[in-house]
């Protein structure tokens, strides 16, 4: 008896044994949810897309104005063009072509080039300005939570003030004071969307500190950074996950609706700034319009989906 | 004790506010002093491009809004001038920021209010019904509409509405006609698009919470004796289980306007052409009319400000067991 439960306490101590194990189990919860694979499908194909496409599409900032107005594969388009000797408006059908699948813009753009260009800066600011929030919101949450007393106050206070400014329109005016480019945009909107997650850490942290093994191992010596480290940052990594995960979408709309009003970075071909255009132009060529809010749309919505798989997978009380 | 820890609530409330009141404005104030694009260097930018001398320009400038002076004096002025209600001068339509914004906030409250209401009642009723009947066909479709209605994007759904109901099948007009009067059938019908634009979202978001919420009551032990007294499903749901559920998304949309509603706002106006402070901050960025960028962030702060102070006021009064010490 003694020699058995002997050798389970050393089989799970095995930390990669372990590690594995427990992603085995959360994959296979995943796994049961289709949504959420599909959702995380479409993510790795968003991703390989940013990646690769490139290599295989045109310059996506190349004008070539005898290709333009170009239909998507499959669709006609009637241009009319006014003649200025004969004083005649004539018209010519257009037909897409298997060179442009996704057809071109009024500048004989390849729209799938201009997209895939999208796809790099959409992902690049969701990721990144989500790590940026992620982290800063739980460094506060832990310093808020261990430190207490009047530090804890003035940093829960500041969250506060923080959490009453509307998200959007703080974006705005900090992006006007401080010009539109890529870089701050991310920063911008790093720096001002860690909140919920310090809130959320905060919680965590002062609840797990009266946890008996938090507890026993400070009776052992423990110090604070190996408390936070070894006990509270593995307990509350699911939830930064899912945060995370359900973060993204908010991030990647904000650049895209910034890039939309024209306070987006003007050098790059982000999806906003292609709707932006493609809005001034929906009454001709539609199609510059619809596309890339169409990867916004499914963009937005495999992170959701994903990110709600995450959190019935890592729930226990769920049943999935 | 009578109702007198309900009136220490409200003053410590209202301290409260007060304190995140004056750090949202240092906060701006630091914001506008450490940027770059210093109200000085937008003037400077315009002035010199019409031949004049910049130096003599930046001072004038300078000593006009009071930017030569110390940095405390700029504060306590900026601070001093908010208090009286000076929000400064719109060089872009010149007149006081306060009477362009009094003109205008009607355009945005009205289509708040409209999107709120339309979500918040349909978001419920989908929610319940989609609650009492779990696991069916209907529930799995609502589930399903409600995560494409949180996921789409407001402005693209407001693009892809015109493109569809006004470009092709010529039902509405493609911009808001701000000749209408306010109170007015035609007005109305100008409105529907925006709602349903700005509206998708928080709709799609309360049936979620309305869902969930009726789910977990629905699992209480007060509902099983409801049911075990004999009452009608119909009292079990609507008194039961509906008034429980109403609290938490009572903060939910109040939470949602600093998040979204205030942004979505913001672009649906554009979209739509909509006259409301979205549409005249969106002009004044590209006026460089810093006055009316700032003023109406702060406003729509303040308005945050306040629901939600009055929705923690109000929470005493909408659950009897809610006592704040």
């Amino acid at each position: 008896m003694a020699e058995k439960s002997l050798k389970t306490v050393s089989e799970s101590g095995s930390s990669s044994g372990r590690g594995t194990g427990l992603v085995n189990y959360y994959w296979q919860r995943i796994r049961r949810n289709k949504l959420a694979v599909a959702g995380l499908a479409f993510i790795v194909f968003l991703v390989a897309l940013a990646i690769i496409g490139p290599l295989f599409t045109s310059d996506p900032t190349a004008a070539n104005f005898d290709e333009k107005d170009i239909p998507p594969i499959g669709f006609t388009y009637l241009q009319s063009a006014y003649n200025i000797q004969t004083d005649q408006i004539t018209t010519k059908e257009i037909h897409g072509t298997p060179k442009h699948i996704l057809g071109t813009d009024s500048k004989g753009t390849d729209m799938l080039a201009m997209l895939i260009s999208g796809a790099r800066i959409s992902l690049l600011v969701g990721l990144i300005a989500t790590g940026i929030a992620i982290i800063l919101g739980t460094i506060i949450g832990v310093l808020s939570a261990y430190l207490g007393g009047w530090a804890d106050n003035i940093l829960m206070r500041f969250t506060d003030i923080m959490m009453t400014f509307p998200f959007f329109l703080l974006l705005v005016l900090i992006v006007f004071v401080f010009g539109p480019s890529l870089a701050i945009i991310v920063l911008v909107i790093g720096l001002t969307g860690w909140t919920g997650t310090a809130r959320m850490i905060r919680s965590e942290a002062l609840s797990l500190r009266t946890r008996e093994f938090v507890v026993a191992s400070k009776a052992l010596g423990a110090r604070d950074s190996r408390v936070v480290f070894r006990h509270l940052i593995p307990n509350v990594i699911s939830l930064i996950t899912i945060m995370a995960t359900l973060a993204i979408p908010g991030v990647i709309l904000a650049e895209a609706g910034l890039s939309f009003i024209g306070l987006g970075d003007p050098n790059r071909a982000s999806w906003g700034i292609i709707l932006q255009s493609g809005w001034r132009t929906m009454r001709t060529l539609w199609w510059v319009a619809v596309e890339p809010g169409i990867m916004l749309f499914l963009t937005v919505l495999a992170f959701n989906f994903l990110g709600d798989g995450l959190r019935d997978a890592f729930d226990p009380k769920s049943n999935v | 004790m009578g109702k007198s820890w309900l009136r220490d609530y409200i003053i410590k409330r209202l301290i409260y506010a007060v304190i995140i009141a004056f750090g949202i404005l240092t906060i701006t104030f630091i914001l506008l002093r450490v940027g770059p694009n210093s109200p000085a260097d937008k003037y400077l930018a315009n002035i010199a491009a019409h031949g004049g001398d910049p130096a003599q320009v930046q001072a004038a400038i300078e000593a006009r809004y009071g930017l030569d002076k110390p940095i405390y004096v700029q504060y306590f002025e900026y601070m001093g001038n908010l208090f009286r209600g000076n929000l400064g001068w719109s060089f872009s339509t010149s007149m006081p920021v306060i009477e362009l914004i009094k003109t205008h906030w009607i355009y945005s409250f009205q289509l708040i209010l409209l999107a709120s209401i339309f979500a918040a009642i349909l978001g419920t009723l989908i929610g319940i019904y989609s609650a009492v009947r779990q696991y069916t066909k209907a529930d799995y479709a609502f589930t399903f509409l409600s995560f494409m209605g949180i996921s789409i994007p407001t402005f693209w759904l407001g693009i892809m509405l015109i493109l569809v109901f006004s470009v092709k099948l010529g039902i509405f007009n493609v911009y808001y006609d701000t000749t209408l009067p306010l109170f007015s059938l035609e007005n109305l019908k100008a409105l529907v698009l925006p709602v349903i634009t700005l509206g998708t979202g928080m709709l799609a978001g309360y049936v979620r919470y309305t869902r969930s919420n009726m789910l977990d009551n629905l699992k209480k032990a007060f509902v099983t004796t409801a049911r075990a007294k004999g009452l009608p499903e119909r009292t079990v749901i609507g008194k039961h289980v509906f008034r429980n559920a109403l609290l938490p998304l009572v903060t939910i949309v109040m939470f949602d306007l600093g998040s979204i509603v205030f942004g979505g706002a913001y672009l649906t106006e554009y979209v739509f052409g909509i006259p409301g402070l979205g549409q005249i901050s969106f002009n004044a960025v590209f006026a460089n009319d810093y006055p009316v960028v700032v003023a109406v962030t702060l406003i729509s702060t303040f308005v945050v400000l306040l629901v939600n102070l009055a929705t923690d006021v109000s929470y005493t009064y909408l659950d009897p067991r809610i006592r704040y010490g």
